[in-house]
């Protein structure tokens, strides 16, 4: 292309006029902001925590008790004209990451209006999460069901981030007397090489610690299993997503996704002492509610992660699912979800495979826009082949969890 | 006297009893039960009738949500968009009887906006797609809303009318002639089919992915 032709087009991404019949009246934009703090009172039985270096499926474990902060959170939402708009969500989690405050996503959105009545399209670029949660749809990536996410979402938020651009194609179906809207997604994106090092090395766990972009899974004085850098290119190889969402008025929302990181299993970064880990799934899920309250939500993942260091070729399939069914009754909410997940080890010196389940049952009180109440049960019950090999305990577990969360918001964005 | 219709209207004179009728309309969903909010308007079958007169009126914008999400107004009526939100929101139609925008925008930055073309204009939110709300804009001389009972009664001079029948969980607009005379007239309109599933409520904070 021409320098004159891109300049012409990015003259016409930066116009407002984009796909508007019409303009009337003055701009206002400003920034908009939200600051959350999330205190936990914890009690667990758990094993040593992925973040404290070890091999427990719980956030917090039997060290943990006590007194926690969950998050403190704090977002903002700026506006450039009338179709450009930047999100920033900033985190401290509390747990001796290597920075204090870190970012979970940031974010530049062009989301011009619908042309032709019922199309839109979107652009993402920065860092976000890929369309593939129906249960994280709050602000800042949290269920508004539980405080910990399934099995399936918990390893998104700890591995995955699109740090790149995605691409949507809306059709607002709903906006002109049908039944559905269809959006269409892709996205292309570096920096996710290592996706796939925690679902190999630790397994599934149900948590709601999101890994920032700059942080790390596992403390800085995490042992016997050091922390582990997420967010890295290794192979300088882009990865893509393609995904499909279907919505039928605002009842059922369908959303299929392929993710594949293209990573070069032979790929290796000495400063981090990562590789390329060469992985890619399908996703599938589902949500529905009715006009009573009623919520029902399944997900399904079922992928594979690679790596070819010297000795060969080391493969771990893994899937994972869950259902929830959740009953909101005014400013009360309960529900319930079940879990079940798998990695299996297909190689000799791949690590140990892991299997388990789990049941989450939760009650949320939100008296107002500023304070959520929060009590939550999680019992999770696995077999992970690599305990007895890095932490010497038995290959079993059953851990319990236990949390009463204060949330309060506060901010124009606070809802 | 064709003047005096838009005031008939309007509750703003009686009419006298000697040309007048009553009508009740009754709206039932396919089912039978009572159709609360359904929009019943009347259009003299002659074609001699004038619209209603202009009104103001207002659709603010609160907890993420167009309040009312339905409006029905006489043609040449302006309607002020006040988001009284602390999130700045954009109004947009893409319907023909009034295509607008109203840029990203918080508090009363914004003139009535002036609605001169009669039909149906969906507005929604680019930032919030969950917002959605309609203006129905009317050339007909005698329009309401049924109540929760179902009905909405009207005095008219005697003669045909078209009433059409309509609500926004509604698949189509419903037609029917009717004769109002001396009598109180009745007319029942059944659906014909479901009714779409209504807004969720109070999801406003989510879906932010």
């Amino acid at each position: 292309m021409s320098a004159a032709v891109l300049l012409a087009l990015a003259a016409a991404l930066a116009s407002p006029e984009w796909g508007s019949p019409e303009w009337a009246g003055p701009e206002w934009a400003s920034p908009e902001w939200e600051i959350d703090l999330d205190a936990r009172l914890v009690s667990s039985d758990g094993q040593r925590s992925v973040t404290n270096g070890g091999l427990g499926t719980l956030r917090y474990d039997d060290t943990q008790s006590g007194l926690r902060l969950g998050r403190a959170r704090f977002a903002l939402s700026e506006a450039f004209g009338q179709v450009w708009s930047l999100h920033v969500d900033a985190s401290a989690w509390g747990d001796h990451d290597k920075n204090p405050v870190d970012l979970t996503e940031a974010y530049l959105q062009f989301r011009p209006y619908p042309f032709a009545g019922s199309y839109r399209f979107r652009l993402k670029t920065g860092a976000f999460y890929a369309p593939i949660s129906l249960e994280n749809r709050s602000a800042g990536w949290e269920s508004p069901y539980t405080l910990s996410y399934s099995a399936v979402n918990t390893w998104l938020g700890q591995e995955l981030r699109t740090i790149g651009a995605e691409g949507q194609i809306d059709w607002l179906g709903t906006r002109t007397g049908h039944a559905f809207d269809v959006a269409l997604t892709g996205g292309v994106f570096g920096w996710n090489d290592p996706a796939g090092v925690v679902i190999a090395s630790r397994g599934f766990s149900l948590s709601d610690r999101q890994t920032t972009l700059f942080g790390r899974v596992g403390a800085n004085n995490s042992s016997p299993l050091p922390p582990m850098t997420l967010f890295g290119e290794i192979d300088h190889r882009a990865g893509f997503y393609a995904g499909l969402e279907g919505r039928y008025y605002d009842r059922v929302v369908i959303r299929v996704l392929h993710y594949d990181n293209r990573g070069d299993p032979e790929a290796f970064d000495a400063a981090t002492n990562n590789y390329a880990w060469d992985t890619h799934f399908n996703s599938v899920g589902v949500r529905a509610e009715s006009g009573t309250g009623w919520t029902a939500i399944a997900q399904y993942l079922d992928g594979e992660t690679a790596i070819e260091p010297n000795d060969g070729y080391l493969n771990w399939p893994f899937r994972a699912r869950f259902a929830l069914i959740s009953k909101e009754l005014g400013h009360h909410r309960l529900s319930v979800r079940y879990d079940s997940f798998a990695v299996d080890s297909e190689s000799e010196y791949g690590g140990g495979p892991q299997h388990g389940h789990a049941w989450t049952a939760a009650y949320v009180f939100e008296p107002s826009a500023h304070w959520r109440f929060t009590l939550e049960w999680l019992r999770v019950a696995n077999d992970n082949e690599n305990r007895p090999v890095y932490v010497g305990l038995p290959s079993r577990a059953t851990e319990t969890q236990v949390q009463l969360a204060v949330r309060f918001a506060l901010g124009p964005l606070a809802r | 006297m064709k003047a005096l219709i838009p005031l008939i209207s309007c509750g703003l004179l009686q009419i006298p009893g000697a040309w007048a009728g009553s009508l009740v309309v009754a709206v039932q969903t396919s089912s039978g039960r009572p159709l609360a909010g359904a929009v019943v308007t009347l259009h003299s079958v002659a074609g001699n009738d004038h619209p209603g007169v202009p009104v103001t009126a207002v659709m603010d914008q609160v907890n993420r949500a167009f309040v009312p999400d339905l409006l029905v107004i006489p043609v040449g009526s302006t309607v002020a968009f006040p988001n009284s939100d602390s999130v700045s929101h954009q109004i947009y139609s893409f319907s023909a009887a009034h295509k607008f925008q109203l840029p990203l925008y918080r508090g009363k930055p914004y003139p009535p906006v002036n609605f001169d073309q009669a039909g149906l204009v969906t507005l929604g939110c680019n930032i919030h797609d969950s917002m959605l709300a309609y203006v129905l804009v009317t050339d007909a001389p005698y329009f309401g809303r049924t109540d929760a009972t179902g009905s909405w009664s009207v005095e008219a001079p005697q003669g045909t009318y078209q009433v059409s029948v309509w609500q926004p969980r509604m698949e189509e607009t419903l037609q029917k002639e009717v004769t109002i005379d001396a009598d109180r007239s009745n007319l029942t309109v059944r659906l014909t089919r479901a009714l779409k599933p209504a807004p969720l409520e109070g999801r406003h904070s989510w879906d932010a992915y």
